[in-house]
């Protein structure tokens, strides 16, 4: 277990400040001041960091695999070897296990015990990656989970939720939606977002904008 | 408002010698303060041309140097150095005097 898990903002916000987040605040103060910083450019680096880096990796990693057939065969096979050819990778990713969806197969991917995430492809989690309910729930009910985040499955499809440790980590390579014979391989990159390569979500040829 | 520095890039240049505090590979930030340090870093280098090869240098003296409080934690030890390395390469460019902060 790691100290993120302990992560609660509410409580950090409701407990005085420490001298180093004080300190923080000063620095980022004097420096805003002198304009070399300034709150909002700072915001736009942590939200892109939480949401944009990472996940564009792992777009480009599906994409890959939906125009290039002996690329799928070799990131079946080594998640973390295919992922490599592509320049992405990291210690911390080097277990990477690529799960494809199919007809009639759904894949999903949750951390029960705690977050464990693939970061080198996807970057940082989203919060209700995190979040208990997530954890506890997309193992014992995926189907009304995925309800929730928007996905109807049809009953006869099978749902195979992954189950990530500090050892595997897991990646859903989605099928290729319909409607993009054709496409370059950076404009089905645009069609994979995050959420799809955690199952949570099945990427959509309307999504794309011109 | 955009960054053009990927988290990737800032990533690989610290990942060798002083890597970012990770839990399970997940980034650790306990509190607020330390993510916004890492963005205050990051728009730092981006407006002052400072490479993060020469970050990296300042920081790796800045965590040598660091003396935890007692029962302080990695992730804390870790950005509260890395404040430090801020400040010590804007005094040291004379873009910041020093005891400023």
């Amino acid at each position: 277990m790691s100290d993120a898990q302990d992560h609660n903002e509410d409580l950090h916000h409701q407990r005085p400040a420490s001298p180093i987040e004080l300190r923080a605040r000063a620095l980022e103060a004097v420096l805003a001041e002198k304009g070399l910083v300034s709150t909002d450019a700072i915001d736009a680096v942590i939200e892109l960091y939480e949401n944009d880096v990472g996940p564009q990796n792992g777009a480009k990693v599906v994409a890959r695999a939906w125009v290039d057939s002996a690329y799928r065969e070799r990131l079946l096979a080594n998640g973390a070897a295919a992922i490599a050819e592509l320049g992405y990778g990291g210690e911390e990713g080097n277990t990477m296990v690529v799960v494809p969806n199919g007809p009639g197969v759904h894949n999903a991917v949750v951390c029960t015990l705690c977050s464990c995430y693939p970061w080198p492809v996807l970057g940082l989690p989203p919060s209700w990656y995190k979040s208990a309910p997530y954890r506890a729930r997309m193992v014992a009910e995926p189907r009304a989970v995925l309800r929730e985040f928007g996905l109807e499955l049809p009953p006869e499809t099978t749902i195979r939720v992954w189950d990530s440790t500090a050892e595997v980590r897991y990646l859903v390579l989605p099928e290729r939606p319909s409607g993009t014979d054709g496409w370059a391989e950076e404009a089905l990159a645009a069609l994979v977002t995050r959420d799809a390569m955690i199952g949570v979500a099945v990427p959509r040829a309307e999504r794309a904008s011109a | 408002m955009s960054t053009a520095t990927a988290f990737a890039d800032v990533d690989a240049a610290l990942r060798a010698v002083a890597p970012l505090p990770r839990a399970n590979g997940e980034l650790v930030f306990e509190e607020v303060w330390q993510g916004r340090a890492l963005g205050l870093g990051v728009v730092v280098l981006e407006r002052t041309g400072v490479t993060w090869s020469e970050f990296r240098d300042y920081l790796v003296t800045a965590i040598a140097a660091h003396v935890p409080a007692p029962g302080e934690s990695a992730a804390t030890a870790y950005y509260t150095a890395w404040l430090n390395t801020v400040e010590a390469l804007l005094v040291a460019r004379g873009l910041v005097p020093a005891k400023a902060v």
